[in-house]
């Protein structure tokens, strides 16, 4: 397309005349029929509209909602529990009803060891024919799909609330510190560049030393470590707000400090918010996953999505349909949490001006 | 702007005071010493303590630590590699980190801005759909499992490449853990450029260097690519920091003799000074390299001066 | 400054920084690398290279290979000769004399009774406060070691002299009928005055700042090191045995790289975990070597009134499956344990195991759920309860993660009422919670320091800090004290006999559950023989190791 203008250009004629081919419309005609100008359109049902015009983003809540729905009700839909063992029918290849018949799923499983590969089916070995075993067993012979969305489940509740804790804490502190400015600002904000100077994974590894382990303690030292990246953008948002005519009117008719932090500035930035905490959810199911890595994440038997990836890391070569399932369902999370956060930010922010 | 960079290299001293103090504490309340708990009697322990001057209320070990940090002397290993200088241990190792992590941020930053580029150019096509489903892969599994994926198709199956790092085969040894931590900062990267290329290419000055009869090429990279780069470089820092400095898991799997297995082996041994010293390098290089980055956006955009005198 | 300006300042200082970090790694290219070399792996890097000061297997198993000290291991772990020529005990066996033979060090000087003296002497020095100093206080009974160690005698007057270059005595307080074997532990190795002197602060941080006396030299070497590298000592007073070039260690911390490593011939041993037994076992070059440590759950009976109820612990006790857990979980070769003094590390005066007939016990020790069943009945009756909720302090690694999920599954399913709360913490902390008795149930373990059933025995005396269950008897105190200072000190076989009333103590009071003791799986190259493997002190020793072309 530059071409054409460029050799318009170079037209050595002294007057040019210009032709049809010189103009051509602008491919927007699917923008400039919704006139946005006009419809007084409510601020959340616009937000709406875009979000899920973006199917990508569509896909992501999806499969959200999807995973959460089996991290509730998976565990329950077989008679195995996460902890149960049976050494008997360990390392069980997966096996479904009706999909065996198709030579899928019939848990068989090739072996291959430094003397030749062979192809074994352990369930017929041992006479279980009415054994099944939806994604395989582990090594303890515990069932896979119970393990996988129990340990969807402990992702999932880490992750949210660690999340969540964060918003609370460091929206708070941001609002604060902006909002107060001067002496007070300079000071938090001294105390947050500690927060954030200290290596993250240094500190979630000391505390987790210091304290006692369990899922507490991982939500805490997630919490202790994620707040900054909030708490900045809240505080952002306050100094671009406070100055404006809104929070002017309300200070006038006595409103206090607090009303207009929490009751009239926090409302207008809630967006950018929860933007943040749907892309801070993906990085607290990460570090639990490096926890679980380095030997300091949820105590066994209980097991989140990181527990069971390092686990099935050392049969990887062996069996390695254990380590299938929660490499998928990680992915598939990670996956719809940013597709969503994406989503959400430039429904609500179209131009991506932010962050 | 010189009394600005004072001011901020002031705070950042005061913050690695505070910095060192914390793991201080923390170090503290960790049970156990560095020495071989199980096997060793009240007054051995006592002796050892006596010795690495760690039976000294913590304040003095804090101020006497800080006072050698000054004289460039982080102290001695207790239990990891015994009584080695801390400096010494440090100065084979951190070469390393900041090498693997190095060609990492390179591979990642450049394969990154290429599939950015590429997604906004051919914005809503295929080649659009290809590159996001790529960036968000990298974003979305964990480096250690690239890193398995990586050793065990082009490592062993296909022996392209040496599984272990060596330093008789640098080159060699250095592209898969550097490929497998790469993955990230190219998601990122990759993520970043495509929506600030949109912005770019629909931006008026676009319009116009379109318009002056600017072709291809030199259109997306000398005006384009130019403009989206500086807002990249800001996002690719804080990355350059996390890489250079190690990534923990990735250094075990492949054997790197780099600061982060040291720090994880220092954490799992209770070496105190190794890990405040490792720690205090850490924080020092990222608060360093976050206040040159903010100097350097303050200098090349005014808009950002001003907003800073506005506050 | 304008943006092309810092574009390129940040290209320069990438570069900058990149080539800096190329210019600074040590290059080995000097390193008289051969591809007959020993590739061994290891999986901790070495702690220290300072004989007094390494307190780990591989630290032990490096320094065993480039110094020798009086005594060596054979094949079979019995101490022979090495630079000591020769040896007399006196008759009360107090005092041991050792001829020296002529050896250099790798600098040419002679190593001599006095650099025994220096080194033993450091042992002992509180200024350096070697962690293994109880090796001749506790174990070892040289004269005057305790009292230096505690600061109130000068270390000169510890119970060793060099009469002359060639001639070394040991005074001892009470006859150790072990003390031969002891020679062989790198704590008692050798160190050259003259040259320690010469390098001070920095000894055994590099190849320069290290001297050899054994079959191999270091050539390539620095702290923490993940891979390092010695050659063949052609000085070394026994260097006809040693055919094997060089020695190539590689750290390998993750097990599947190890044995993918392996597989493509860069690695000639490697260990196997539990899970990759499954590959490899009918491998012909897969073995399974015994690593010494016996693992064992103790119940602390001072702080749980429940657990100090005989019938409950033998309840634990027979309810435990041990070969579910080597067969099934562990896989790697690890025996199923039912003495206190586990198999295969103690010789007795005839040479038989000490701890062979694992059958000895059964009554107390077995695996029996109805037994088990019964025993619980009867103890929930004496103490008039239903049920019982303990926690289990459990290390936060691999393996004890590992059995303890099985042991409370077992548990749990055979003892009606009863509920085992894992409590996983890193290893430090369980320590430190044990010696702290702030435990109800600890899954534990001890490695033999040197070929003696006290190494194990001597543990469960009222008082000692791994005492854990604060379990008491004044009959088992009698009898330990007989063996070591007492009347039994210079009589073998009635000591070996009283040393199996102390076990049926241990074991009829239920002290402890032992579980299993570990083996380490590992593959072998099959083109290499002769490298040996023991329990004890040093776990692989290469001087005699052939590999073929």
């Amino acid at each position: 397309m530059s071409k054409k203008i460029s050799t318009a250009y170079s037209d050595p004629a002294p007057v040019y005349v210009p032709v049809d081919a010189d103009f051509r419309l602008k491919d927007n005609a699917g923008e400039i029929a919704i006139d946005t100008n006009f419809a007084s359109q409510n601020f959340w049902k616009d937000v709406l509209v875009r979000f899920f015009r973006k199917g990508g983003a569509v896909f992501g809540l999806i499969m959200i909602v999807v995973i959460t729905l089996f991290a509730i009700i998976g565990p329950g839909m077989n008679e195995y529990t996460y902890s149960g063992q049976e050494l008997s029918q360990k390392n069980l290849a997966p096996r479904v009803p009706g999909l065996e018949n198709l030579g899928i799923f019939d848990g068989s499983e090739t072996m291959r060891t430094t003397t030749g590969s062979m192809k074994v089916n352990n369930y017929e070995d041992k006479g279980l024919t009415d054994t099944y075993y939806w994604f395989g067993s582990d090594n303890f012979g515990r069932d896979i799909w119970t393990r996988t969305w129990s340990g969807a489940r402990v992702s999932l509740i880490i992750a949210v609330a660690a999340a969540l804790i964060d918003m609370i804490i460091g929206m708070s502190y941001g609002l604060i510190s902006g909002y107060f400015g001067g002496k007070t600002d300079m000071v938090m904000q001294r105390i947050l560049e500690i927060a954030n100077g200290v290596p993250r994974l240094v500190i979630v590894t000391l505390l987790l030393l210091v304290l006692k382990p369990g899922m507490l303690t991982i939500i805490f030292a997630l919490m202790l470590t994620e707040w900054v990246g909030m708490s900045r953008i809240a505080r952002a948002e306050m100094l671009k707000l406070k100055e404006q005519e809104f929070v002017l009117a309300s200070r006038t008719l006595g409103a206090g400090s607090f009303f207009i932090i929490f009751r009239e500035v926090l409302p207008n930035i809630i967006g950018p918010i929860i933007t943040q905490v749907m892309f801070s959810i993906p990085t607290a199911i990460f570090t639990e996953a490096f926890l679980s890595f380095v030997g300091l994440g949820i105590p066994v038997p209980q097991c989140s999505l990181g527990s069971l990836i390092s686990e099935g890391f050392n049969s990887f070569t062996t069996h390695p349909f254990q380590i299938i399932p929660p490499i998928i369902v990680m992915a598939l999370l990670m996956l719809s949490f940013n597709l969503v956060a994406d989503g959400l930010r430039e429904a609500l922010d179209p131009k991506m001006k932010e962050m | 702007m010189k009394k600005y960079i004072l001011k901020r290299l002031l705070t950042a001293f005061f913050t690695l005071l505070a910095i060192i103090l914390i793991l201080f504490i923390l170090m503290q309340l960790m049970p156990g010493s560095p020495f071989n708990d199980e096997k060793l009697k009240e007054s051995q322990k006592a002796a050892l303590y006596a010795k690495y001057g760690l039976d000294q209320p913590i304040v003095v070990q804090f101020f006497r630590y800080v006072l050698n940090i000054f004289q460039g002397d982080f102290g001695v290993s207790y239990k990891i590699s015994k009584n080695t200088p801390i400096s010494q241990l440090i100065q084979t190792r951190l070469p390393v980190s900041v090498m693997v992590g190095g060609v990492a941020v390179v591979i990642g930053a450049i394969v990154g801005m290429l599939l950015g580029l590429l997604a906004a150019l051919k914005h809503d096509t295929i080649w659009d759909t290809l590159a996001t489903i790529i960036s968000v892969i990298g974003v979305s599994v964990p480096s250690y499992v690239f890193a398995l994926a990586l050793s065990y198709t082009l490592g062993f199956q296909l022996q392209w490449f040496p599984m272990l790092f060596s330093t008789k085969d640098m080159m060699g040894s250095t592209v898969l853990p550097s490929v497998s931590l790469s993955m990230f900062t190219m998601a990122s990267i990759a993520r970043f450029t495509r929506s600030e290329m949109l912005e770019v290419l629909g931006s008026d000055y676009m319009l116009l260097a379109e318009s002056k009869g600017i072709s291809g090429g030199s259109l997306i990279f000398r005006h384009a690519l130019r403009n989206a780069l500086i807002p990249i470089i800001t996002v690719l820092a804080p990355l350059i920091v996390d890489l250079m400095t190690g990534s923990l898991v990735v250094e075990k799997i492949f054997s790197i003799p780099g600061v982060g297995s040291l720090l994880v082996n220092a954490i799992q041994s209770n070496d105190y000074n190794v890990v405040i010293s490792l720690s205090f390098i850490y924080s020092a290089m990222y608060i360093l390299i976050m206040l040159v980055v903010d100097i350097l956006y303050g200098v090349i955009d005014p808009r950002i001066r001003l907003a800073k005198k506005g506050e | 400054m304008n943006r092309k300006a810092v574009i390129a300042l940040l290209t320069v200082s990438a570069m900058a920084v990149s080539s800096l970090g190329l210019g600074t790694i040590a290059s080995a290219d000097e390193v008289q690398a051969s591809t007959s070399d020993l590739n061994i792996m290891i999986e901790t890097p070495v702690e220290s290279l300072d004989p007094q000061q390494a307190t780990d297997g591989t630290s032990f198993e490096v320094i065993a290979d480039f110094t020798d000290g009086l005594m060596q291991m054979d094949e079979d772990g019995a101490a022979v000769p090495a630079l000591a020529e020769s040896y007399e005990v006196s008759e009360d066996g107090l005092s041991y004399t050792f001829h020296l033979r002529d050896a250099v060090w790798s600098n040419g000087e002679p190593v001599t009774a006095a650099d025994f003296v220096f080194a033993w002497q450091r042992a002992v020095d509180p200024d350096i406060a070697s962690e293994y100093s109880y090796m001749l206080s506790d174990i070892g009974q040289v004269v005057n070691a305790q009292e230096i160690i505690d600061g109130e005698k000068d270390k000169s007057e510890l119970g060793v002299t060099a009469v002359d270059d060639k001639t070394l005595q040991v005074e001892l307080n009470v006859p150790v009928s072990y003390f031969l074997s002891l020679m062989y532990f790198p704590t008692f190795y050798p160190v050259n005055e003259a040259f320690y002197e010469s390098v001070g602060d920095v000894y055994g941080t590099s190849p320069e700042t290290v001297l050899s006396n054994g079959a191999f030299v270091l050539d390539d070497y620095e702290p923490a090191a993940n891979a390092f590298h010695l050659t063949k000592n052609e000085d070394y007073w026994d260097a006809a045995r040693v055919s094997l070039p060089g020695l190539n260690y590689q750290l390998v911390q993750d097990s599947q790289q190890a044995l993918q490593n392996y597989q493509l011939g860069v690695l000639d041993t490697t260990l196997v975990n539990g899970e990759q037994v499954d590959q490899v076992k009918d491998d012909p070059e897969f073995q399974t070597i015994g690593a010494g440590y016996l693992w064992y759950v103790s119940p602390n009976q001072d702080k749980v009134p429940e657990l100090a109820n005989l019938n409950i612990r033998l309840a634990l006790t027979h309810a435990i499956n041990r070969e579910a857990i080597t067969e099934d979980v562990l896989k790697d070769g690890s025996l199923p344990t039912y003495t206190a003094v586990p198999p295969q590390f103690a010789a007795g005066p005839d040479g038989s195991d000490f701890s062979a007939d694992q059958e000895l016990f059964a009554e107390v020790c077995s695996y029996d759920p109805d037994k088990a069943a019964e025993y619980w009945a009867a103890g929930l009756e004496e103490l008039g309860i239903e049920g019982l909720d303990v926690e289990m302090v459990v290390d936060a690694d691999d393996a004890p993660q590992k059995v303890a999920q099985v042991l409370k599954e077992q548990w749990e399913t055979t003892l009606p009422g009863f509920t085992v709360t894992l409590v996983i913490e890193p290893k430090k902390q369980r320590v430190e919670d044990m010696q702290e008795g702030d435990f109800d149930l600890g899954l534990t373990r001890w490695g033999p320091d040197y070929a003696d059933p006290m190494t194990y025995l001597g543990m469960w005396i009222t008082d000692n800090s791994n005492n854990y269950g604060l379990w008491s008897s004044e009959d088992y105190d009698a009898i330990i004290a007989e063996c070591t200072t007492g009347d039994l000190c210079t009589d073998a076989e009635g000591r070996w006999a009283r040393l199996y009333d102390a076990e049926q103590i241990v074991m009829d009071e239920a002290v402890i559950f032992p579980l299993y003791t570990q083996a380490n799986a590992e593959m072998l190259s099959s083109a290499v023989t002769g490298i040996e493997f023991h329990p004890v002190a040093l776990n692989r020793v290469y001087k005699n190791a052939v590999k073929a072309e």
